[in-house]
């Protein structure tokens, strides 16, 4: 725990210091809400355009926020440096997660009060379940993108090549958790069901999968 | 191909605690071998540097005596053990340094030596970090960021970097590369020093002259195999660049 604090903190300082990723990530972020929400119309809010339309920004948002972690390690070979220490690999993964979660937890934030207001997507029916699901499908998603910003940063294939492989491996994410949202908040439901099993279940695999497969992708 | 001019040392009997000991190590990547049959013996207090055209394999020896890559074949020993995927404890006897800082560029150099000397597990760590700081000439830029360096003063954090856990084993790869004059002399010096002071060298470089005044054992690689293993006061610039395939 003490190295995961430790590599954590650095993600967070160097991140604090150039305010580099977060920058991008936030105005991405926002502007696909407002573009999307141009394009929609802003009067679908409380169904699926809104929390299709925030999970548009999440993944890109998100995609951009796993290159730039990562890519701070592959800048000046860091990476090797880290590789060098006596630190289990999964330690290294488990703490490049909380720093993408962390970081994610802030985009979605600004995003989500953007989508919101845009929308005029009323969350105060319950805003508990609203951050729950969101939450739980955000660390799913950060688990597998966590994982592959390691395979393509290691590759010549940059940029697109991250989208392309963590998009449709989150479609079941995406997809529970929309389906869960409309029934809260259009037919007044409450959260459960296969949809949150779905999510849960999505969350376990991958971070297990991710954990273990952490170490075997993981190349200087 | 005919047999090298150069006189070819077979690796010296296998002792139990020699830093570096690889037996037909290989490593083959996308179907391309990159290192074939490499037998390499490294005693304690050597300096060798391991020169070859781009290509030759330097860089890649240099990641698997690492344990950053492992090979596809063979067996690789380090202090007289087995090196697997597990072996932090070997890690910690390495320094490495090459010609990428390995450093955070937004971090000051303090920040940068503290980090890894707490994350290497190091007793007293601030206290290693100072002394590391003035034994490189940077105790009195510590708090300012990598990215103001130029690029001999990086390098120098680098090597700080690489001493933090006082290795035995000092792996270097090509680290005068883009270095000025001065840099490259004080790179130079810090090396020697090293040496002097007890520590196993492992080089790679790409100038020859540079190498064969610097270290005391030369190792030729052409395209993964080890051409040439002699002693550098054997050898001169002109037979190093025919065995590398140059001339």
């Amino acid at each position: 725990m003490q190295q995961v604090g430790l590599l954590v903190g650095k993600d967070l300082r160097i991140e604090a210091r150039s305010r580099q990723t977060i920058g991008l990530v936030v105005v991405l972020g926002v502007l696909i809400v407002v573009v999307l929400g141009l394009g929609l119309g802003t009067q679908q809010g409380g169904g699926v355009a809104a929390t299709a339309v925030l999970w548009t920004a999440y993944l890109f948002s998100g995609v951009l926020c796993f290159e730039k972690t990562m890519g701070v390690e592959r800048a000046d070979a860091a990476l090797a440096g880290l590789m060098m220490a006596p630190v289990d690999r999964s330690v290294i993964f488990v703490a490049k997660l909380v720093s993408n979660l962390a970081l994610m937890a802030l985009v979605s934030t600004v995003v989500t009060a953007a989508g919101v207001l845009f929308f005029s997507f009323d969350l105060s029916a319950a805003p508990g379940q609203f951050i729950g699901i969101m939450s739980l499908g955000l660390v799913g998603f950060a688990a597998i993108g966590t994982l592959f910003s390691a395979v393509v940063s290691s590759t010549r294939l940059q940029g697109g090549l991250l989208a392309l492989t963590v998009f449709p491996l989150s479609l079941p994410l995406v997809i529970s958790s929309t389906q869960l949202l409309l029934r809260i908040f259009r037919d007044g439901e409450s959260a459960g069901g296969q949809a949150l099993a779905v999510i849960i279940a999505f969350d376990v695999i991958f971070l297990v999968a991710s954990w273990v497969l952490f170490e075997w992708v993981l190349e200087p | 191909m005919n047999a090298p001019a150069i006189p070819f040392s077979p690796p010296a009997i296998l002792t139990a605690d020699l830093p570096v000991e690889a037996v037909r190590l290989g490593l083959v990547i996308d179907d391309r071998a990159i290192l074939r049959d490499i037998d390499l013996a490294i005693g304690r207090g050597e300096f060798v540097a391991v020169l070859g055209a781009n290509g030759a394999g330097k860089s890649t020896l240099l990641k698997v005596i690492a344990t950053l890559t492992k090979a596809s074949r063979g067996e690789l020993h380090l202090f007289g053990r087995t090196v697997t995927r597990e072996s932090a404890d070997l890690r910690a006897r390495i320094g490495l340094v090459a010609h990428q800082s390995m450093l955070y560029r937004e971090l000051t150099a303090r920040e940068n030596l503290r980090f890894f000397a707490r994350l290497y597990g190091i007793a007293r760590a601030n206290d290693r970090v100072e002394l590391l700081l003035d034994v490189i000439g940077l105790g009195n830029r510590g708090n300012d960021p990598i990215k103001s360096f130029s690029r001999g003063m990086v390098q120098r954090v680098a090597i700080a970097r690489a001493l933090l856990r006082d290795p035995e084993l000092i792996l270097a790869d090509e680290p005068f590369d883009g270095l000025d004059a001065p840099s490259v002399a004080t790179t130079q010096k810090l090396l020697e020093h090293l040496h002097q002071s007890g520590k196993t060298i492992v080089l790679v470089n790409h100038d020859i002259s540079q190498s064969l005044e610097l270290a005391r054992r030369i190792i030729v690689l052409r395209s993964g195999s080890v051409l040439v293993d002699a002693a550098a006061d054997k050898l001169n610039r002109a037979s190093v660049l025919a065995e590398m395939g140059g001339m």
